[in-house]
């Protein structure tokens, strides 16, 4: 089990800076997953940990082994990492069995069951050893290569967004197989993805790469729940976004009176999730109060085992999305009436 | 997902191409192969120097200097559009046609690879001595060079994604328009390199235009040299023909255009949906059947005949015939050896690096192997007499001459090894333990032996049927396959040339089967 | 699967280079030049079964091996004089002189035992001492008997220059043999006369690449006749007749160009590390022993030897009434230097 510290590490691609002065620290056996934009630098930073891009500044430490700073600089093939590719890379001209065991010692190799353990570690059947490659689908082509890179029993795995070239349905159940294969092997992960999804359900800890540095790092329900700004908010799954007054405790927006987590002042942007967004029938005329916030459905999206629903908001014509779990599901154009459950993020204005 | 031409290179992630020249001892072997290749070309230039301008202009603006001229030309000209229609149009049909016997007929449009062009034209003039002269020229070099076209646009076609075509015909487009601006677009850079050889071929062969009575360039050279006055003379005449090549490979650059084929977007290649052809499947296949009749079987046939009389006559030197195969096997084994590693760091430069210093380099060598072998013959004959005696009539001088003639070849074929182990199957291995030698045995090599192999072949098969540099340089006593043959066919002696006609073509044959199952291999 | 074909590959490619040294051990096809202590170097640029019978007939009669390194007459001469004293040669036959006449006039050559001259019949005798014919031949026109009657027949060679003769003879211009008889028509008949020939010839004749071609092309009555050396018809005619069945021979004779003999040269290389041996093979070779065996060797050339008949289908070498040309006389450089203006080369 071991942990991993980077400090102040600056890298890129000759004159272009791609990252700036990151720091992160994973806990060992657990797995954090760097979050950003396509090309924003997830890769460089796998790249520089696993050595194959010398940084221009800062430190990569794995447990207290010094694997690059100013003075020294491992070579790949020395490092105690493991290294799992979107595409898996796996090498044509080897079979299954000889991909897997590629990082072994010959003695190793040679011993029986090794591929079998593997193929179980990662769920894949073991009359597969003696395939090739090609003839794997996606997602067995990944756990094949997260097998192999496990082979060696890495102190650290490094997975540049491994499931993004699988199909849907193949994602989830390798996501499953490979946490599974993380956490048996006790390895410390790294994974790298654009996909919030993935990182939401991943990972012990979640970093978010914007703008060449980590914005924000924490555990999946803070980074969720308690964005660090609106845009972050909106990076991570759907939010909700409107203009407000704060007074303390509660502020005053288009959704009425919404109850905030921290207390603020002044004029705010105010975040919220759409699962807070509750719908109920529109009580008759008589009972209608100043309390009550009507809304319009404009748009339903049904996604099976939810439904996110566009509502034109009556009184100021502002749009908001609500998640609605389960049946029924109002057509578009229903009138009904939204409340707001739980707390909501404010952050000053301008 | 669908592929589809792009202007620059292209991918996410795809960093194989670095910018840089590269690691210092690559570059330098690369320049050192370059320099060996280009060193016959000053040395004739330097020749034709002494007879100063008005010498040359004398030389150059004569009748019989626009005779040579319109004949190469011509020739050229003539043949090259030929052989990509055939080439293009028998790709065509087997790959993307609904054709009974595909397996069949992808191993017999391959074979006139398997008999060289000079046993082609001995096979037909002594038949019917009516073919000679330009139209006999186009006819024979038409049919045993259509597989340099055929090649490589068959084997660009197996790969081809049907989801191409169909983005096209959603677009609006027939199926035949589809086909022209989506389809032939993917072929054009296949198309300019196969008639690129094709050109160099046509310029550089003298076995065909001698038999055939058909006055080039090449064999006035021959002639010139052959006669020995005025080494000068024949100089001029080789100038002239490098300014042909330079030329025939700007028009090629030019035709190719920077268009880069790559894969956008991810998703698998659909395989492409074969055209039924319908009632046309009758003509179609007697048109192949002529094509393969002509190409290959009348030759063959013509020359087993020759052969059968030479063995009724009792005319066959086996001992001889032993001796030849064994010294040209010999001499192909080493040349493919000195070859491979000769091409390899430049093909390496070229694939990893994209620099103006590694494009002149492919440039250079690309030049040098236009010259005809009796011109580097020649060369190297005058550098081996005036400042390198120890090497004079030494084997080595041979495989020299070979190496300069045929590193381009190999360049092409490590490339293509070397662009099927992408820089992140290396991390890979690294990643996983392998330091630099053991990711270069354990990964790389054996990816690209395949290619390697390829190449081998390619230069055994060339080596073999080499003949003008062979009969200058070879050592006293070393004779090859090819100039026993040609000593015989000279004089019209075809019963004594066909039993070395006949081993040529069973040396031949193999490259055939090699490259059919590489290219089954492909798709 | 792969590794499989690359490996089956590289097998092949072994078993293959095994074969090629497998062949080198049964023959001397694949010796590297050495300079061998014991082997003679022969450069021959004669015809390659006349050279064998002559080498084998030498060592058999004298022990010493001989190595022959096969060429044509002027690209080997020049190769002579480019290599210079550091030429391996000992001994350069030909089968015209002129190729011989350069390397004497580059100095290369040294005399030949007068022994040896004197074993020639005496009308050959050269005014050079450096160099010895060792065979002749006779210019000769080839003709289909069916395509030109006799009374077509043209009286002098030089006569085919003129238009009527258009596209109707054929020879094969690029060759040292019809070079050679071009250097006897310039002695004879001088340059400018050479020169309006040639360009008689650019204009009506078909050129070919070598005799055998001429020969069999007037045969298959593509052409009615052509300009060969005597020999190769003969050769033809003792053998399947396949090449010559339709032709006739017909000597010029009467001195004319068309009747020029031509001479086979051997000399012996100043720098020859094997003086001694080259002597006796010149020797061997113009003897009347050496002189049999050219004449059952079948090739159908003219023996010089005294006492020496040829082969007796052969008109005698006498009876051609050849022009008196000086061998020495005959320049290539200037022929080729007419031919070339000619826009024949």
């Amino acid at each position: 089990m071991s942990s991993i510290m980077i400090s102040g590490l600056s890298a890129g691609y000759g004159r272009v800076p791609v990252l700036e002065e990151v720091d992160l620290t994973v806990a060992a056996g657990t797995t954090t997953a760097v979050l950003g934009a396509s090309g924003g630098g997830k890769t460089t930073l796998l790249r520089a940990i696993a050595g194959f891009l010398r940084p221009a500044a800062g430190r990569i430490v794995i447990n207290d082994r010094v694997l690059s700073d100013d003075t020294t600089f491992l070579a790949p093939h020395r490092r105690p990492l493991g290294y799992v590719r979107q595409d898996g890379t796996l090498f044509p001209h080897l079979d299954v069995a000889g991909n897997i065991t590629f990082g072994l010692s010959r003695a190793e190799r040679r011993r029986p069951g090794v591929v079998g353990e593997l193929l179980e570690l990662v769920g894949l059947a073991p009359d597969l050893a003696r395939r090739n490659p090609a003839q794997l689908s996606g997602g067995q082509q990944q756990r094949v290569a997260l097998a192999r890179a496990l082979a060696r029993r890495p102190e650290v795995v490094l997975l540049d967004e491994p499931f993004s070239s699988l199909d849907a349905a193949l994602r989830a159940e390798t996501r499953r197989a490979t946490a599974t294969a993380l956490a048996e092997s006790g390895a410390t992960a790294l994974l790298v993805t654009h996909d919030q999804a993935e990182a939401l359900s991943c990972a012990d800890q979640i970093a978010i790469l914007r703008d060449k540095q980590l914005v924000q790092v924490g555990t999946p329900a803070e980074v969720y729940g308690d964005p660090t700004d609106p845009d972050l908010a909106r990076f991570l799954g759907e939010a909700v976004v409107l203009p407000g007054q704060a007074y303390g405790g509660v502020a005053r927006c288009a959704l009425g009176a919404v109850r905030l987590a921290q207390p603020a002042d002044g004029q705010v942007v105010v975040v919220l999730r759409p699962e807070q967004i509750r719908l109920s029938p529109e009580p008759d005329d008589a009972e209608t109060g100043p309390t009550t916030i009507a809304g319009v459905v404009r748009d339903v999206a049904f996604y099976g085992h939810d439904t996110m629903l566009e509502l034109e908001l009556v009184s100021t014509a502002e749009r908001v999305l609500a998640r609605l779990a389960g049946a029924p599901i109002p057509a578009v154009g229903t009138r009904a009436s939204l409340h707001v459950d739980g707390t909501a993020k404010a952050f000053p204005s301008g | 997902m669908t592929s589809t031409v792009r202007a620059s290179p292209v991918g996410p992630g795809v960093r194989r191409v670095r910018a840089g020249s590269g690691p210092l001892p690559v570059v330098l072997a690369a320049a050192v192969v370059a320099a060996v290749t280009v060193a016959p070309l000053i040395i004739v230039v330097a020749q034709a120097l002494p007879l100063g301008w008005s010498g040359a202009g004398a030389y150059l603006f004569r009748p019989r200097m626009a005779e040579l001229l319109g004949n190469t030309v011509a020739l050229v000209i003539l043949t090259v559009p030929l052989t990509i229609l055939i080439g293009v149009g028998a790709a065509w049909l087997v790959e993307r046609c609904v054709l009974p016997g595909v397996g069949v007929w992808r191993i017999l449009l391959l074979a006139p690879l398997a008999v060289p062009a000079f046993v082609a034209s001995y096979a037909w003039s002594s038949a019917w001595p009516s073919v000679s002269g330009l139209w006999g020229a186009v006819f024979v070099t038409t049919l045993a060079y259509y597989p340099f076209v055929y090649l490589p646009v068959a084997a660009l076609l197996r790969t081809l994604d049907q989801g191409d075509v169909d983005s096209a015909r959603a677009l609006g487009e027939t199926a035949a328009g589809a086909a022209l601006r989506v389809v032939l677009p993917h072929l054009r850079p296949a198309l300019c390199g196969g008639a690129l050889l094709v050109a160099l071929h046509l310029l550089a062969e003298f076995g065909v235009m001698q038999m055939l009575r058909f006055s080039t360039l090449t064999t006035a050279i021959v002639q010139q040299y052959a006669i020995g006055f005025s080494d000068a003379a024949g100089s001029m005449l080789a100038t002239v023909l490098i300014a042909l090549c330079l030329l025939v490979l700007v028009i090629e650059v030019f035709a190719r255009g920077r268009t880069r084929i790559a894969r956008v977007g991810r998703g698998t290649r659909e395989q492409p949906v074969r055209a039924s052809l319908g009632r046309w499947t009758a003509p179609v296949l007697a048109v192949l059947t002529a094509l393969v009749g002509l190409g290959v079987i009348v030759p063959v046939a013509v020359v087993l005949r020759w052969l059968l009389r030479a063995a009724l006559a009792d005319a066959i030197d086996g001992p001889r015939l032993l001796a030849t195969t064994g010294t040209t096997l010999l001499l192909a084994c080493l040349a493919g050896v000195a070859v491979l590693a000769a091409a390899l760091p430049g093909a390496w430069l070229l694939d990893r690096r994209r620099s103006a210093f590694s494009v002149a380099l492919e440039r250079l060598t690309f030049v040098a192997s236009a010259l005809p072998g009796v011109v580097v013959g020649l060369a190297l004959v005058t550098v081996a007499v005036h400042w390198a005696r120890p090497i004079y009539q030494t084997v080595g001088l041979v495989v020299l001459a070979y190496l300069i003639l045929f590193v381009p070849r190999a360049v092409v074929t490590w490339r293509a090894g070397l662009a099927a182990v992408p820089p992140e199957l290396a991390e890979a291995g690294r990643s996983l333990g392998a330091g630099g030698v053991g990711t270069f045995t354990r990964v790389v090599l054996p990816i690209v032996a395949p290619s390697a192999l390829t190449g081998f072949v390619l230069v055994f098969l060339a080596t073999a049927t080499e003949l003008t540099a062979t009969l200058l340089l070879a050592p006293t006593g070393t004779e090859t396959l090819a100039t026993a043959f040609w000593a015989a066919s000279d004089e019209l002696d075809y019963v004594a040339s066909a039993p070395y006609a006949a081993v040529l073509i069973l040396l031949s044959a193999p490259l055939t089967l090699l490259l059919h199952r590489r290219m089954a291999a492909v798709a | 699967m792969r590794r499989r074909t690359f490996l089956t590959g590289l097998g092949a490619a072994g078993a293959l280079g095994l074969l090629g040294c497998g062949g080198n051990r049964t023959s001397p096809a694949v010796e590297e030049y050495v300079p061998d202590r014991g082997a003679l170097q022969l450069y021959s640029a004669q015809h390659q079964n006349l050279t064998t019978a002559w080498a084998d007939a030498f060592s058999a009669e004298t022990g010493i091996r001989v190595q022959v390194r096969k060429g044509q007459d002027a690209s080997m001469g020049h190769q002579i004089v480019a290599e210079g004293d550091a030429s391996p040669a000992d001994v350069f036959i030909t089968e015209n002189s002129p190729a011989m006449t350069l390397v004497e006039r580059a100095g290369l050559l040294a005399e030949v035992g007068g022994s040896t001259r004197r074993q020639l019949l005496q009308h050959l005798t050269l005014s050079s001492q450096t160099w010895v014919p060792i065979a002749a031949r006779s210019t000769v026109l080839v003709y289909n008997t069916t395509s030109l009657a006799t009374q077509e027949i043209p009286a002098s060679l030089m006569e085919l220059s003129d238009a009527s003769w258009k596209d109707r003879w054929a020879c094969a211009a690029g060759g040292a043999d019809f070079q050679a008889i071009v250097a006897g028509m310039i002695a004879d008949q001088g340059e400018a006369k050479t020169a309006d020939w040639l360009a008689g010839l650019k204009a009506n004749a078909r050129i070919l690449q070598n005799n055998i071609a001429t020969m069999k092309s007037v045969n298959a009555g593509e052409i009615p006749c052509g300009v060969i050396y005597h020999y190769y018809w003969y050769r033809d005619q003792a053998g399947t007749k396949e090449g010559s069945g339709n032709t006739a021979l017909h000597y010029f004779k009467n001195s004319d160009p068309g009747a020029f003999v031509s001479l086979s040269a051997g000399g012996v290389l100043a720098s020859s590390a094997k003086p001694a041996e080259a002597q006796q093979f010149l020797a061997f070779i113009t003897s009347q022993q050496g002189q049999r065996v050219l004449v059952d060797s079948g090739s159908m050339e003219y023996a010089v030897a005294v006492g020496v008949a040829s082969d007796p289908a052969l008109p005698p070498l006498q009876s051609l009434q050849a022009p008196s040309v000086d061998p020495v006389d005959l320049n290539s450089e200037k022929v080729i230097a007419l031919m070339t203006d000619a826009g024949i080369l």
